[in-house]
């Protein structure tokens, strides 16, 4: 008995330690050097208290990015769900087992492609001279489409990479979910003459809930890790409008100051406000 | 006093021999892997075919470069220098010589330098941007000044004398700017940065007199600013498309893929711009100074060696040693038979016959003119990287129109200024 209870500690402990040492250390040595003055250039540093993260407040980059962070959750898991759901649903209803297949191994593509890879190809098909995608806007109008350089679509080009590779995924997600489901009672919808779209809104998505629910927690999650993508096709530019939370902690710890204290005080701060809104949100919404 | 003085020699030339003998022998001791840090430069990349020969004359030593683009490049190598220190050479540049030096994350080269590679023989004006506090840091692998690059097919079809001054290049700007034909009058760049939309920015301003600081005291909040982010910002009306969150590669690669009737860039451009391998415009391109009163922008980037992976001397002397090799005349000779222009930084190899008939005489009488214009643009202080980034910034918000008001700009620039030098002392 004693050998069967001690059995998965034996096999737990050493991922638990690993990732103790790989996830707390750093985040405790972040919290600590929050409090610091600590930059690349000077070994040194003195503790400050809450100097940085008062100094956030009144810095209107900070405030931009908290209004970007929160413009680019809110749009691209909106519409990756948006997508998801539509793709779906007309996957199931219209197309065969074959065709099914073939559009499943389509859409994975995107998902597969590593994101910086993704990001330059996007960056070059934008691109107002070269660009597949601005080409026949130029060949219509004779101008150029810079949607990159442009403070109001910048951000919507950007998302709707994001979109693109994730949207199609989960539109595979959800295709298989709608496999799943049982056909009673889509049978007994359609006996009471419903619609097909009443079918999916009244039957088949609720009975889906649990499952899109958990999809849109690790969209919300992976959101927050935009920076890759940003970063290669719009550097938080033009100006500050896409620049988001992290894109601005990594420009003031490691490309324009080297404070990486300060750095550390928003990094801090996006850790404490994503695991509040993620736990109230979770236990609002849990199924 | 004989026997005195025999001993004094005595032992001169014996600490004489000792030094030549250990700087012999730490040559002959290097082994395993030289690291470098680099941004890709074609001459690295031809450097890398002659390991062999490296080796041979370190006793033993490779090297291997990793490559990142410049913006990256500046980023990793600020933050691998400041914490792990995992390569032994690092290849930096002008704007952050000052913060590399001062954070003691590089060595000073000369102590490492062998003499008989002749450092005296680099373009003075690298030689200057590569020196800080009076000592020298890195070795020049690039680097130059400004030229006017202009289409000399669409100037003669238009009627347009090459121009001189300022407002004959915005004449002929507007002149030759027909989108709808596909030629846009100029391409300047707007990408944030203080390598970037700043560094063409800055010739306006030192052309019309500007001025960084005046000892910890900011004085670019100033006319000549605000003149200059004016004309910036005019002629930004007529730039290509693209070029507006745009760098070096934007910008040059409008041009040399034929849709830009001139512009003002740092010297590399014009080897681009005549070798058919890489510019559809090749033979229709003609070079000028600057127009006055524009400054050039002189630049220079190079190889520095790294203090925290080469902890003893032996191993900054290895990394000195490399770097000598890398920088050599036999190299820079290899560069110029490979027609790599950009990668030639020796009087030795730029005043030399096979340059003169790789590149016929106009060149080198227009790098010789521009050399006189041109000037250390930029704040020369640590502070600058970060400065610099936040008025790239505010000029990219400027250039997009997400911001209108240029004094206000400023105005915050100097807020961010002060704030920035208060907290460095």
């Amino acid at each position: 008995m004693t050998s069967r209870t001690r059995l998965p500690a034996v096999f737990l402990a050493p991922p638990l330690l690993i990732l103790a040492v790989l996830a707390f250390v750093p985040t405790a040595y972040a919290i600590y050097i929050s409090f610091r003055n600590r930059e690349l250039s000077r070994p040194d540093g003195s503790f400050v208290g809450l100097a940085n993260y008062i100094d956030l407040f009144s810095d209107r980059r900070f405030i931009n990015a908290i209004g970007v962070s929160l413009t680019w959750e809110l749009v691209t898991v909106t519409l990756t769900l948006l997508v998801a759901i539509v793709l779906g649903i007309l996957m199931f209803e219209f197309a065969s087992a074959r065709q099914r297949a073939v559009l499943t191994l389509i859409f994975l593509v995107p998902v597969i492609l590593p994101r910086v890879s993704a990001a330059f190809v996007w960056k070059f098909a934008f691109h107002p001279l070269y660009g597949v995608v601005t080409y026949p806007y130029k060949a219509m109008t004779g101008q150029p489409l810079d949607l990159l350089s442009n403070p109001t679509t910048a951000l919507m080009t950007v998302a709707l990479v994001d979109v693109w590779q994730w949207g199609l995924f989960f539109g595979v997600i959800v295709l298989k979910l709608l496999e799943t489901l049982p056909p009673q009672p889509f049978e007994a919808a359609r006996l009471d003459h419903a619609r097909p779209w009443e079918v999916y809104l009244y039957v088949a998505l609720p009975m889906l809930k649990a499952p899109l629910i958990s999809l849109t927690f690790i969209k919300m999650i992976e959101s927050l890790r935009a920076f890759d993508l940003i970063y290669v096709m719009t550097r938080g530019g033009p100006g500050i409008v896409t620049e988001t939370l992290d894109m601005y902690a990594f420009s003031q710890g490691f490309i324009e100051s080297g404070r990486i204290s300060y750095a550390s005080s928003m990094a801090v701060l996006m850790m404490v406000a994503t695991t509040v809104i993620f736990t109230v949100i979770w236990k609002r919404v849990k199924p | 006093m004989t026997s005195v003085k025999t001993l004094v020699s005595s032992i001169a030339y014996a600490c004489l021999l000792a030094s030549s003998v250990s700087s012999v022998a730490l040559a002959a001791e290097c082994s395993g892997t030289i690291r470098v840090l680099a941004q890709p430069r074609d001459g690295l990349t031809l450097l890398e075919s002659h390991k062999d020969e490296f080796a041979k004359l370190s006793g033993g030593a490779s090297f291997e470069i990793d490559y990142l683009n410049e913006n990256d490049r500046r980023a990793k190598t600020k933050a691998d220098a400041s914490t792990i220190g995992k390569y032994n050479v690092y290849y930096i540049d002008e704007a952050n010589v000052a913060l590399f030096a001062s954070a003691g994350w590089v060595a000073p080269l000369m102590d490492y330098y062998p003499a008989e590679y002749d450092y005296a023989d680099f373009d003075p004006g690298r030689q200057k941007v590569a020196t800080y506090n009076g000592k020298v840091w890195f070795a020049p692998l690039t680097g130059g000044g400004d030229l006017l690059v202009y289409r000399k097919d669409l100037l003669e079809a238009a009627g347009v004398k090459p121009p001189t001054t300022l407002d004959e290049m915005k004449d002929a700007v507007k002149k030759l700017h027909q989108p709808d034909k596909g030629i846009y009058g100029i391409a300047l760049r707007g990408q944030r940065g203080s390598g970037a939309n700043v560094w063409r920015w800055m010739p306006y301003f030192k052309g019309f007199g500007g001025e960084w600081f005046d000892g910890n005291e900011p004085k670019f909040n100033s006319e000549a600013a605000v003149k200059a982010t004016e004309t910036y910002l005019e002629l930004f009306k007529y730039s290509a498309p693209g070029t507006q969150t745009g760098g070096w590669d934007e910008s040059v690669g409008a041009f040399t893929s034929g849709q830009v009737a001139m512009l003002v860039e740092s010297t590399p451009l014009v080897g681009m711009a005549i070798d058919p391998k890489s510019s559809q415009v090749a033979g229709k391109v003609g070079y000028l100074p600057p127009p006055t009163p524009l400054t050039g922008g002189g630049y220079g980037h190079g190889l520095a060696i790294g203090t925290k992976a080469n902890a003893d001397d032996a191993s900054k002397a290895c990394a000195g040693l490399f770097i000598a090799w890398a920088t050599s005349k036999e190299n820079e000779q290899r560069r110029l038979e490979a027609n790599q222009f950009s990668e030639l930084n020796r009087t030795s190899i730029m005043t030399s016959d096979t340059f003169a008939k790789l590149y016929g005489p106009d060149l080198g009488q227009a790098l010789a003119e521009t050399g006189k214009v041109t000037a250390v643009n930029f704040w020369q202080s640590p502070l600058w990287p970060d400065l610099g980034d936040r008025w790239g910034i505010i000029l990219e918000e400027l250039i997009a129109g997400s911001r209108t008001d240029i004094k206000d700009g400023l105005n915050e620039l100097e807020g961010f200024a002060k704030e920035l030098v208060a907290r460095s002392q």
